[in-house]
């Protein structure tokens, strides 16, 4: 923004004791704006900053904080309608903004190599992995054809591709999701390139494979010298891979500095309350997360005065006026901040106190409360009413009586078998066995997360809880309703439809309540979501992420369910609009006692939502018990590998622990491993767990686990 | 970010490649989701709420204003239509009335478009025609779609064994190219205006139907129908609030490329002698009329072809102005 000021980093960077070689990647004062039709995007707007050879750079922000149009500027690769307006990108001292397409062309693939977040997107699906591999290779590094397929075939052994030369030959949907990022990142590395770009490459990826993955890039970055640019939204990754981060917040880099320096002591108000977001790993459970409030600054309106003051809870007159640029903390840390320690600066404690203890949501915590009792009255009103969904219910809950009056949910043996017939006569039909005779109860006010990776048979098993799959084998008794909460807040909802008639969808499904009835209740249900009854004249078009999400649980809420279902109801949405989210569903849990079903892979949010823990691994429970004990006590092998290979957002942590990862991927439920069917994968393999399927036994008095090595 | 969805969209539209503008369609909302991305982060209670984003949508006076394309097809058809339907109230000859001793005038001012060769007036029956055409045209376009949206949305949404009938019937027309089908039903019907618009809509119907099962199939999938699903609605709710509804838009724009081509084809049919009977005119049977004139009266065919021509024009303009307005990203 400002030249002089941003001219005032480049002086100080030099002056930064070490850096006396010459870095790998300058980057300086970048400006990338979009032209759209309704104004000038400044997505990238000034920012500086440096990469040293070999190092690894974690650029971290919420979505549409610009970090991707900002790593597409390096190599100029930037979609309409955008076009880097100024700024300056030396590789090596070599300037790149001005230089020629072909020159360009030269330099990505070969100095610069790329990995995107969806491999099969950016694989071209009708060339074999060999076609799109020896190509650049040829061209990059001038060799003939063979010596290009033996250089080709190399990278996917060192990217860890079993059967390489077999597998080159294969086409990208022929290989899983895991398969296919190796692939590119051996085509990334393929010239050897000295800066390696990285655009959420795991984020598409099961926690397993995305743990292989970042320690292949750990592993690789180390052997190879290569430095790395990593974008990513998952604090924890950027513990466990990172050495710097830089924080992105509308456009412009906040802070800056080393991994340790920014998990420990952060400087600028935006870190300080994003770390403050996540579920904490260890320690005390359940503290209220900290919600950043408001929206980040709409881009294309001029910025005056810091881009957070907004947001901020420390925001002086001073921020409404001036601009912070990056300055130099401790060490080598940068912040754009006026307060010499952000949140923590003396006399701001009070604010620290407050954020820590999550008192600054105690209004709308108190506001919320109010609603809650308001729409206790309704709610009683409402059960006057004729409601259709519990007919029937009746004999079931009977049934209840006798075993347990609080159990709303059990379920017994499910299976669910997807058998897919032959044209052929002589071929056998094969079977898929995606829930494979599962059981567990549910009590009222409980919430069991169910955690696997995918292809587990987490999302068949809500399906068939709601009814919209029919198991192939045992049974679903229900005390009450079962709404769901689904994971995508952007195709979830009919883009023709107003928020209002979204929400009543329900109630006019089932004909409840006249038309003024239905309008109180759906003005009651956005409330206790937290939106204002302003959205309900909206579109969902017209709503962000978090938002929709809210107006997702109001649609479930609406028929006064004793059981939601949430299947990864956070893994859409920006960091610090899932802590808001969470909040919310601990809110209603209190208020309106009722239980989850709570789907996810993103184990601390389950660890901090839920009472109890399933443990899913090919269509099987193969740990269950109560959530604290299995995560600070892993029995099954299963779970202890998923739970290494969540990356912890604490460096320390982070740093101290051996990794010991799963082998392979998930074998095929079509052809499940005889006996255990995690023997394929399991560290502790016997010749017993080939042979006999272990079944789920009681193992310290609140918890089943099926393996043999356990008892 | 869209990349791959298109990609499989475009496959799965492959089949009905007539009609791919469909293609665009199931990208809006992912586009519209992008675009609010900014806002982000929800407006709790107490919290100011972020400015509402204009919502794409079709505004019909803005799409006209607005939309080059709808402009263009606008700035033809609408005098077109006008001198149709005010033809009657013009200083023209009515289009019947004959005088042999005017025949094969060449166009004058008294006779913009000349005389045929029974001295009729080739501008008063153009227009005249027109209006014909146009009926035509449209009664096509709304029986096509009345169709395709009821056994197309029946089709995609049942699937199974009453997807394969419908679609086994549909395939059997959609072997015959059209216009021999049109001249068969013609020939078993007897021309004239009914039987003219029931031929053309035999062989679009299936297209239709083709079109809309598509779209279904696509749509089917979508969380917001598990959504409805989960609270037991009925399969009509299903397909008559949420599968629906969405499938107007990209269908409308088949329907005006349609009925430009049920224009054209009803010409193609009168041109034959199969379509609108003589002494009515139809812009067909006048280009008919006029063919043994070729060289001498040039006007009477070509006036008319020139007619067609910017008929069919305009409606493929409309149709791109529809196709644009629903895809953001086609505008240039």
């Amino acid at each position: 923004m400002d030249k002089g000021a941003a001219a005032g980093t480049i002086d100080r960077n030099a002056d930064i004791p070490g850096s006396a070689n010459q870095p790998l990647l300058q980057v300086r004062d970048l400006h990338t704006h979009f032209f759209t039709e309704s104004g000038i995007v400044k997505a990238v707007n000034g920012v500086s900053f440096e990469i040293q050879r070999g190092e690894r750079l974690a650029i971290v922000g919420e979505s549409g904080s610009g970090k991707s149009a900002m790593a597409m500027s390096l190599i100029q690769l930037i979609a309409y309608p955008g076009k880097l307006v100024s700024g300056s990108v030396r590789l090596d001292g070599k300037e790149l903004v001005g230089l020629s397409e072909a020159e360009l062309n030269k330099l990505r693939g070969s100095a610069i190599g790329t990995v995107f977040q969806d491999p099969m997107t950016s694989l071209d699906p009708v060339m074999t992995i060999e076609e799109q591999m020896v190509l650049p290779i040829r061209k990059h590094l001038k060799l003939g054809s063979k010596e290009a397929r033996k250089h080709a075939l190399g990278l996917l052994n060192q990217v860890g591709i079993p059967d390489a030369d077999k597998r080159i030959s294969s086409y990208p949907f022929e290989m899983s999701g895991g398969m296919r990022q190796r692939v590119m990142i051996a085509m990334a590395l393929s010239c050897k390139p000295k800066l390696i770009l990285a655009d959420e490459p795991t984020t598409a990826l099961d926690v397993t494979i995305q743990a292989q993955i970042v320690e292949l890039l750990k592993t690789l970055t180390e052997t190879t010298g290569s430095a790395m640019m990593f974008i990513t939204h998952d604090l924890g990754l950027v513990a466990r891979f990172a050495q710097k981060v830089a924080v992105m917040y509308a456009g412009k880099i906040v802070e800056y500095g080393t991994v340790d320096e920014i998990f420990n002591s952060p400087r600028h108000p935006y870190t300080q309350s994003l770390l403050k977001t996540i579920p904490s790993v260890s320690g005390e459970k359940r503290v209220r997360l900290l919600q950043i409030q408001g929206f980040p600054p709409d881009m294309k309106l001029p910025i005056i005065g810091c881009s957070y003051k907004e947001r901020c809870p420390a925001a002086s007159e001073r921020c409404n006026n001036d601009s912070p640029e990056l300055m130099p903390r401790q060490g080598r840390q940068l912040a754009a901040c006026w307060l010499k320690n952000g949140l923590m600066t003396e006399g701001y404690e009070s604010i620290t106190t407050q954020l820590s203890r999550g008192e600054l949501n105690a209004l709308t915590k108190q506001e919320r409360v109010n609603t809650a009792d308001a729409a206790g009255v309704i709610t009683t009103e409402r059960s006057a009413l004729p409601v259709g969904a519990n007919e029937g219910d009746a004999t079931r809950i009977n049934a209840f009586v006798a075993d347990d009056a609080n159990i709303v949910l059990q379920i017994t043996d499910l299976h669910k078998h997807f058998k897919k017939t032959s044209m052929l006569p002589w071929k056998k039909d094969s079977e898929i066995r995606a829930v494979n005779g599962i059981s567990f109860k549910l009590r009222r006010g409980e919430t069991i997360g169910i955690v696997g990776e995918s292809g587990c048979g987490k999302s068949t098993t809500a399906r068939m809880l709601l009814k919209l799959d029919e198991p192939t084998g045992g049974r679903i008794e229900l005390n009450g309703n079962i709404q769901i909460v689904f994971q995508d807040p952007y195709s979830s909802f009919n883009p023709k439809m107003k928020i209002a008639e979204i929400i009543s969808e329900p109630l006019d499904v089932r004909k409840i309540g006249t038309k003024e009835e239905k309008q109180l209740i759906v003005r009651e249900l956005i409330q206790k979501v937290g939106l204002d009854p302003s959205y309900l004249e909206r579109y969902p078009s017209q709503l962000s992420g978090g938002q929709r999400q809210r107006i997702g649980v109001a649609r479930a809420l609406a028929l006064n369910p004793t059981v939601v279902v949430a299947d990864e109801p956070t893994s859409a949405l920006d960091v610090s609009v899932r802590a808001q989210i969470i909040n919310l569903l601990c809110d209603l849990k209190e208020e309106l006692k009722l239980s989850f079903v709570f789907i996810s892979h993103d184990l601390s949010t389950v660890r901090y939502i839920s009472d109890k823990i399933a443990v899913m691994y090919l269509g099987e429970i193969v740990e269950y018990g109560a959530a604290e004990e299995i995560f600070v006590n892993p029995a099954h092998p299963y779970t202890k590998a998923l739970l290494a290979a969540v990356p912890v957002p604490d460096p320390k942590i982070e740093a101290s622990r051996s990794i010991e990862l799963l082998k392979g991927e998930l074998p095929s439920p079509a052809a499940p491993p005889a006996g255990c069917a995690f023997s394929s994968r399991c560290p502790q393999v016997t010749v017993l767990c080939t042979e006999r399927k272990p079944a789920l036994q009681e193992y310290l008095e609140r918890r089943e686990v099926a393996c043999h090595a356990v008892s | 970010m869209t990349n791959s969805k298109g990609y499989a969209d475009r496959n799965q539209y492959g089949k009905d490649s007539c009609l791919h503008e469909a293609v665009f369609f199931s990208q809006n909302e992912e586009e519209e989701g992008l675009n609010v991305k900014q806002e982000a982060v929800a407006g709790t209670i107490g919290q100011p709420i972020a400015p509402a984003q204009p919502r794409i949508q079709i505004s019909y006076m803005r799409f006209l204003y607005v939309n080059k394309n709808a402009k263009w097809a606008m700035l033809i058809l609408l005098p077109i239509l006008l001198l149709a339907f005010l033809a009657p109230a013009l200083p023209l000859q009515a289009p019947l009335e004959s005088n042999i001793r005017a025949s094969l005038n060449a166009p004058s001012l008294e006779h913009p478009f000349g005389t045929d060769k029974l001295g009729r007036d080739v501008l008063s029956r153009t227009l005249s025609g027109i209006k014909v055409s146009l009926f035509v045209g449209f009664s096509v376009a709304l029986i096509a779609l009345a169709f395709g949206i009821v056994l197309g949305t029946v089709s995609g949404f049942f699937g199974k064994t009453t997807d394969r009938m419908i679609m086994g019937v549909v395939d059997i027309f959609l072997a015959f190219p059209s216009l021999l089908l049109a001249i068969g039903l013609v020939a078993i019907l007897g021309a004239g205006t009914v039987p003219v618009i029931c031929a053309i809509a035999l062989s679009d119907v299936p297209r239709f139907i083709r079109l809309q099962r598509s779209l279904v199939l696509s749509l089917k999938s979508r969380t917001y129908i598990d959504a409805a699903r989960t609270v037991q609605a009925p399969q009509i709710w299903l397909m008559a609030k949420h599968i629906v509804p969405n499938t107007i838009a990209p269908l409308l724009v088949a329907a005006s490329i349609a009925s430009a081509n049920a224009i054209l084809i009803e010409a193609s049919l009168s041109f034959l002698g199969l379509g609108i009977l003589p002494p009515e005119p139809s812009l067909g049977n006048i280009i008919k009329d006029g063919q043994m004139y070729l060289q001498q009266a040039w006007w009477i065919s070509t006036l008319p072809g020139a007619v067609i021509l910017l008929i069919a024009i305009s409606l493929h303009f409309l149709s791109d102005g529809i196709r644009e307005e629903l895809d953001p990203r086609a505008r240039k």
